[in-house]
């Protein structure tokens, strides 16, 4: 792609001559071919853009887009400025204010050090920096026009600094074409800028789209504050707070309950250092520590803020920096799940009832009286129309908006309900043979029987497995199960993995399993399916299981797949047995495969459903 | 269709045949019950097409024979409150009339062609046994017999009959009843079939007097028991039981005999802690003594101690106590026998006459 772009961009007078195949690239296609390492589309022109007012000190940063940044991207902000002598250099490759020397790599902090981002831009866009030192007494102006710099002159303006980057690639139709519909640059556009936000607590931020306000945050506002303004209320107030420190290292931040988990990864941000990046190790430490509690395919809301000697972590290995890698990973890794699993112990995993009754609402079920309820300020996102399309998937958001609880309210719903003193005795509703009803301290729940008994039965397994050894209930006649010969040879190979989780199986001649025993804990098994799970997820683990991780995914499933409760009347004996094993356990709130096991009601919900706030 | 009958008869065989009848079904025809008025007797007919049963009235006045298909549920209880003695049953036009002294109730009927066909009893090969032994039987071993998964065919009970002998066999895969007792016949021959449990049940209900002499029989596709007042039947569950013979040791190393009040209660006792993460209570024996251990990670750990009768090797045993304590439920002497071979081998408890009991243990990393 960047070869393609070189030759419709190069001035045909000195690339190619008859006699010498071989000629050196004049600076400005060099410029523009390395641009495209850096600058990919608007959305990296604002990353740069940003992190670069970020180092100079702006506390006040304005970004106006324009056509999803491709017509036009201006970066504003009241930092230390650029003399005249820093100008003249600031768009030649290689010129920076942050980093003299290669020792210095070892030691990064700032965010931006290679001096590249500036004449990348410079060379595939119309590009000006306006620009006044605090000291200076006026302000200087400097321009690149597909790399034609122009000279240094004074200009008027305000202290601190304004990058201004019009028609992004207009001059490159190779480049051009690979952008997308306004609306997807800008959703790109407005991912980046959100997580520049969530990263950096202390500076202002005001995001235009067209002239329209998109985003806006202050300064003093806390991380959970601009959760609450950039993703509403209600995930905010649902955030729990993470805190772990190994050595120097330190993981702060925010995570969301299970329940919050969503098709994208637009809520999932990791911070190094103060930088945004999206690094495979930090992605799926998020997944194995929701793993269980959420279902499977969701990607869980996070906003963690990872923090380490820079030493221990070279950020260096991609050009766009988002990959990143870590000295030690395994043992980071295990810090890192470990501490974000405590915290996720603490949210509250039952599905609130609000979001049921906005559920219901939405389907039209019956209609809340708005006017009654005293709305809380919507939040920039709701003035403005184009946002709402733009922005990756907002629509959970949309639906309850109007049913915001005041602070108040909503103080009942943010502790954990298991908490509370709670005898957890009845009188039960049982509903269908399958859900329970049950008053608590405020309000009221539904339990899911069979979702909160596979929850107690998968951590009782876990427990088991800590605990030195899985029961194992032998089995009257061996069940057979009829099997492939391959599939026979990877059970045969994990055999003695699969019995330190309980399952004995046997070969019974060449296409036959016989399981010879199960589990105690699992009450009924089916021995095929049983068998058909553990091909499963032996084949997709491959070689040699890491055993804990494949002894869970083994437990997980089969927890799942005892399909015990479902549809048995439940004596209340029964059910308090039930509700307090689910409290022994601890994180009994959602079932192995991430299923809610119980829906909370507030006192707060049930004034809402009865239209008395 | 005009029938004239007691309404006690009629309310008892509206509650028989409501107990099969579905509240829901995809073919709606089999939510009713099915109304047959022949010359000398009102038949009563409900069934959910796994199991059905035709209860018979024989003291009526049947002015005119016919049949109708009425909804069973308002049918029972409106003849439930009824308040006379007498009730007739009447066809009008599309209607059903069921009227009593001042008191007139008018059903719709349904076309009873959309009816299934339910079989009738066939006499012949039938097997003659006492009710009261037919229901001991099938308490004796269904509890034992798979309810939620598990494979299809061990969701009924194995019923087999040879020479002068009954005998039931339930098994969920992890323990094992068996039962047997005695046949009126004296030569029945081998006859054998899977029974569901529903089924079975609806069979122990229906024979209220213990004393009667009740036939089965056999069938192609289902069991049909025959009583005085009723025939019922339900459809034979296809499948293989398993091979369970194997199971039952024929001879034991070690051998231990307790009061089966005393270990019910002291299983109960140890169950008490370990019943939130484990399953296992370890019965260790020694000569004279028993000790019941159980521990789980989350609660704690409980230990009884009783005296017992014991034979062997002094060593551990593992078993979910639930397994054992429905046993001891139903066991018939004041003490209960234990054989085992190893601690990995099954456990067999006689638990009466002609009755076995056998539970899977469990291992732990064994
Ligand atoms: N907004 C700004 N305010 C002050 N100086 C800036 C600003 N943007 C860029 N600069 C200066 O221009 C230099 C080049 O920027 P850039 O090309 O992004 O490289 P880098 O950020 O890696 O140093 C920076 O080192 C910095 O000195
Ligand atoms: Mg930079």
């Amino acid at each position: 792609m960047t070869d393609l772009d070189a030759h419709q961009d190069s001035p045909p007078d000195r690339v190619v001559t008859c006699t010498a195949r071989i000629a050196e690239l004049p600076e400005r296609v060099r410029n523009q071919i390395a641009a495209g390492e850096v600058v990919e589309r608007p959305a990296s022109v604002v990353k740069e853009l940003v992190e670069n007012a970020l180092d100079a000190g702006g506390r006040e940063i304005r970004v106006d887009l324009e056509e999803g940044g491709v017509k036009l991207v201006r970066v504003v902000d009241d930092g230390i400025g650029m003399g005249p002598e820093d100008l003249v250099l600031a768009f030649c490759p290689h010129a920076t204010s942050k980093l003299r020397d290669v020792d210095d790599l070892e030691h990064i902090a700032s965010l931006g050090f290679r001096g590249e981002a500036l004449a990348s831009i410079g060379a595939v866009s119309h590009a000006t920096i306006l620009s006044r030192p605090a000291d200076a007494p006026t302000g200087y102006r400097i321009e690149d026009e597909w790399g034609d710099v122009s000279s240094v002159v004074d200009a008027g303006g305000p202290r601190g600094t304004s990058i201004e980057v019009r028609d992004l690639f207009l001059r490159l139709p190779a480049r051009r074409r690979f952008l997308k519909r306004t609306s997807t640059e800008l959703g790109r556009c407005l991912d980046i800028l959100q997580r520049l936000i969530i990263a950096h607590e202390g500076i202002g931020f005001v995001v235009t789209h067209d002239k329209k306000r998109v985003l806006d945050v202050e300064a003093g506002m806390d991380r959970r504050e601009r959760v609450r303004r950039l993703f509403g209320a209600d995930l905010a107030d649902a955030l729990e707070p993470v805190h772990g420190e190994d050595g120097t290292t330190l993981l702060t931040g925010l995570v969301a309950p299970p329940r919050f988990g969503r098709g994208d990864t637009t809520r999932q941000m990791w911070f190094l250092n103060g930088r945004p990046l999206r690094d495979k190790v930090l992605i799926g430490v998020l997944k194995q520590a929701y793993r269980g509690l959420s279902v499977e395919q969701r990607q869980p809301v996070a906003f963690l803020s990872l923090s380490m000697d820079p030493a221990l972590v070279d950020v260096n290995v991609s050009p766009t920096k988002s990959d990143v890698r870590f000295r030690d990973d395994r043992r980071l890794f295990g810090f890192l799940v470990a501490t974000i699993r405590r915290a996720l112990a603490a949210t509250d995993m039952a599905t609130p009832g609000d979001r049921m009754l906005s559920t219901i609402a939405r389907r039209g079920a019956w209609a809340p009286a708005p006017q009654q309820a005293p709305l809380p300020d919507p939040g920039p996102q709701r003035d403005d129309g184009s946002m709402r399309g733009a922005r990756p998937a907002s629509n959970v958001d949309d639906g309850f908006r109007v049913y915001e609880v005041p602070a108040s309210g909503e103080s009942a719903r943010a502790d954990d309900p298991w908490s509370k003193p709670d005898d957890l005795a009845g009188p039960y509703v049982k509903v269908a043979k399958t859900y329970i009803l049950r008053a608590v301290p405020d309000g009221f729940e539904i339990v899911d029987q069979h979702a909160l008994h596979e929850r107690i039965t998968f951590e009782g397994l876990k427990q088991q497995l800590a605990a030195g050894g899985v029961e194992v209930q032998r089995l009257l006649v061996p069940e057979l199960v009829e099997v492939s010969r391959s599939e026979g040879k990877l059970l045969e190979t994990h055999a003695a993995a699969l019995e330190g989780i309980g399952v004995f199986l046997e070969p019974f001649g060449d296409t036959t399993i016989a399981v010879q025993g199960v589990p105690a804990l699992l009450r009924s098994t089916d021995s095929d399916a049983l068998v058909r799970d553990l091909i499963a997820m032996l084949g997709r683990i491959g070689a040699p299981p890491p055993a804990t991780e494949l002894l869970e995914e083994v437990l997980h499933s089969m927890a799942c797949r005892s399909s015990v409760m479902a549809g048995d009347t439940l004596s209340d004996e029964d059910v308090h047995a039930l509700l307090r094993r689910a409290v022994e356990v601890g994180g009994a709130q959602t079932c192995p495969h991430g299923r809610p096991t119980r829906v909370h009601f507030g006192l707060a919900d049930l004034e809402k459903a009865f239209h008395r706030r | 269709m005009k029938v004239l009958c007691e309404r006690e008869k009629l309310r008892e065989g509206l509650t028989v045949a409501t107990s099969v009848i579905p509240m829901k079904s995809t073919r709606p025809a089999v939510e009713n019950v099915y109304l047959v008025a022949t010359d000398d007797a009102l038949e009563l007919v409900g069934t959910d097409l796994d199991v059905a049963v035709r209860f018979r009235i024989e003291d009526v006045k049947v002015e005119e024979p016919g049949t109708a298909l009425i909804p069973a549920r308002v049918a029972a209880d409106f003849v439930r409150d009824l308040a006379g003695d007498t009730v007739t049953l009447r066809t009008k036009g599309d209607n059903l009339l069921i009227e009593s002294g001042d008191d007139c109730c008018e059903l719709t009927t349904i076309d009873p062609d959309e009816y299934p066909v339910v079989a009738r009893f066939e006499e012949s090969d039938s097997v003659r046994v006492m009710a009261a032994t037919l229901t001991r039987l099938v308490s004796r071993t269904s509890f034992a017999a798979a309810r939620e998964a598990g494979r299809y065919a061990m969701h009924g009970i194995l019923t087999q009959t040879e020479g002068d002998e009954l005998k039931m066999i339930a098994t969920d895969g992890r323990r094992l009843a068996m039962a047997s007792a005695a046949l009126e016949d004296a030569d029945a021959g081998s006859k054998s079939a899977i029974v569901p449990t529903k089924g079975m049940q609806l069979f122990c209900r229906v024979m209220d007097d213990p004393t009667e002499l009740v036939a089965v029989h056999f069938g192609e596709s289902q069991f049909c028991l025959k009583t005085t007042k009723a025939e019922v039947f339900a459809r034979l569950i296809d499948g293989e039981f398993p091979r369970y013979s194997a199971v039952i040791p024929p001879s034991t190393e070690n051998r231990l005999e307790a009061d089966a009040t005393t270990l019910t209660q002291k299983l109960k006792l140890v169950a008490n802690v370990t019943s939130s993460d484990t399953r296992a209570v370890r019965l260790s024996m020694e000569k004279g003594a028993l000790t019941i251990f159980g521990r789980s990670a989350s609660t704690g750990e409980a230990t009884a101690h009783m005296p017992v009768d014991f034979d062997g090797k002094p060593g551990t045993i593992a078993f979910n106590p639930d397994y054992l304590i429905d046993g001891l439920k139903n066991c018939e002497s004041d003490t209960v026998r234990l054989e085992f071979n190893e601690k990995t081998s099954p456990g067999k408890f006689t638990l009466g006459e002609n009755y076995v009991y056998i539970v899977m243990p469990i291992t732990i990393d064994a």
